[in-house]
């Protein structure tokens, strides 16, 4: 994991060394104010901060944040659509059938995909800024949780390259054994439960082994010290700080500058 | 080896294991839903059932309190691991239908593996975030039949993929012998390894 984003960063900035609480608090944060803002104006402003801070500052190389960015378009565009082509309003822009367009649904159907868009560039920021290790030594340094489940996680995550790669194979098993099993086996629910099983059984396999073996070398709760130390830094403020001053920017942009008459989107 | 109550750090890896195992085919699974969606009349609320699946499997495999919530926010967690996004909105869906699953499992005291208490829990899950999906996607504003429509297909879909689907799943995985090491039920079977 932290190759693979060792690779696509090009620098690192300031806020890599944020404590990975403040940012997931602060994502948490974020959530509910996004969803107790109703103007699409201060949204769109949002969303435009937002994703300037993710260019500028994740650090992340141009050519992958433009692919990330690219895909939550056109992922937003596809959860606004149902909005869009089915909500209720008065003044009808387009009719056929069932689907029926309104200057209001939109609106709201683009107010729902800035929501989204507002909370994946945070995210992705987060993500390209963050070492997943480093998440859960401050879950349990600075919140105290219990090591049983911060070291399970790390543990298990470290399984997920060979389940993809069990799935693989299991994949090229079934293209050369083709002839000799039956349809069946391969595609539709059959195939579905068959592949499945086959990834939980020999991951619960695994992970029982790992488990006794973590468990004689005391990977359990009770006092111990840890090997990475994580700590609140001036690097925190100055984050919140700057994400304090974003929000209130597009609160005063919204209202001074609107770019449409709808001041609320319900 | 003494036997304790509650989680331990076995229990809990074997739990996330199985969360991340889902965690991979939940991220899949966004992508066919997402193209469903432009379809219309909600045909997208026929696979949601998919993304309870995870709690209903774990629970029925280690039967043990907290199993739910636990593996269903590590699926929840693993996909946004997965794809690339933190996203504290999965994280909240997450965790609410998992406490919907532990809910129905917790009223059999954790003993039950009958397919009915799977179907139920599917259901349940199915229900709880309707709130937050009303709150949300502006659902008020959408006209009613098709909220109804929405919410039928999404019952639907959390009986037969969180329910039948899953029950399924954890008869085979019974079939295949490695229960015999998980939980609390025998503990005399080290051997296998």
């Amino acid at each position: 994991m932290r190759d693979m984003l060792e690779k696509i960063k090009r620098r690192s900035t300031f806020i890599d060394k944020v404590n990975p609480i403040t940012k997931i608090s602060t994502g948490l944060l974020m959530f509910i104010l996004v969803v107790l803002m109703h103007d699409p104006n201060q949204l769109f402003y949002l969303s435009v901060l937002m994703m300037a801070v993710l260019i500028i500052l994740s650090g992340v190389r141009l050519k992958y944040l433009a692919i990330v960015l690219m895909l939550f378009l056109v992922f937003g565009a596809f959860s606004a659509m149902y909005m869009v082509l089915y909500g209720a309003g008065a003044t009808t822009l387009f009719r056929f059938g069932l689907i029926h367009i309104t200057e209001e649904s939109l609106v709201r159907g683009v107010h729902v995909m800035m929501r989204g868009l507002t909370l994946s560039f945070f995210g992705s920021l987060v993500i390209f800024t963050t070492r997943l290790t480093d998440v859960f030594y401050s879950l349990m340094i600075q919140l105290g949780l219990k090591p049983k489940f911060a070291y399970s996680f790390m543990a298990a995550i470290r399984m997920v390259p060979i389940i993809a790669g069990e799935y693989m194979m299991l994949r090229q098993t079934r293209k050369v054994r083709k002839p000799l099993i039956h349809k069946r086996h391969v595609s539709g629910l059959k195939g579905f439960i068959t592949t499945v099983i086959t990834l939980l059984s020999q991951s619960i396999r695994r992970a029982y082994r790992l488990g006794v073996a973590m468990e004689a070398k005391q990977f359990d709760d009770g006092p111990r010290s840890y090997y990475y130390e994580t700590r609140f830094t001036p690097y925190d403020i100055l984050f919140l700080v700057m994400m304090l001053v974003i929000v209130f920017t597009s609160f005063v942009t919204g209202s001074t500058f609107s770019l449409i008459g709808v001041t609320d989107a319900r | 080896m003494e036997r304790k109550r509650g989680l331990t750090l076995t229990d809990v890896l074997i739990t996330v294991v199985i969360g991340l195992v889902f965690a991979v085919i939940y991220s899949i699974w966004g992508a066919v839903y997402t193209v469903l969606q432009p379809l219309g009349l909600h045909l997208n609320e026929l696979v949601y059932g998919m993304w309870f699946i995870a709690a209903v499997v774990a629970v029925l495999i280690l039967r043990k309190p907290g199993v739910a919530i636990l593996a269903e926010f590590a699926a929840g967690a693993g996909e946004t691991i997965v794809t690339l996004q933190f996203d504290a909105f999965l994280m909240v869906y997450a965790l609410l239908q998992g406490l919907a699953v532990e809910i129905v499992f917790a009223f059999t005291k954790y003993e039950s593996t009958r397919m009915m208490t799977a179907v139920w829990a599917g259901i349940a899950a199915a229900l709880i975030t309707l709130p937050l999906d009303w709150f949300y996607g502006y659902l008020a504003e959408v006209a009613a039949w098709n909220i109804i429509l929405m919410f039928t297909l999404r019952i639907i879909s959390g009986a037969l993929i969180a329910g039948v689907l899953a029950h399924l799943i954890y008869q085979a995985l019974r079939e295949t012998g490695v229960l015999k090491f998980v939980g609390s039920r025998n503990m005399k079977h080290h051997e296998g390894l």
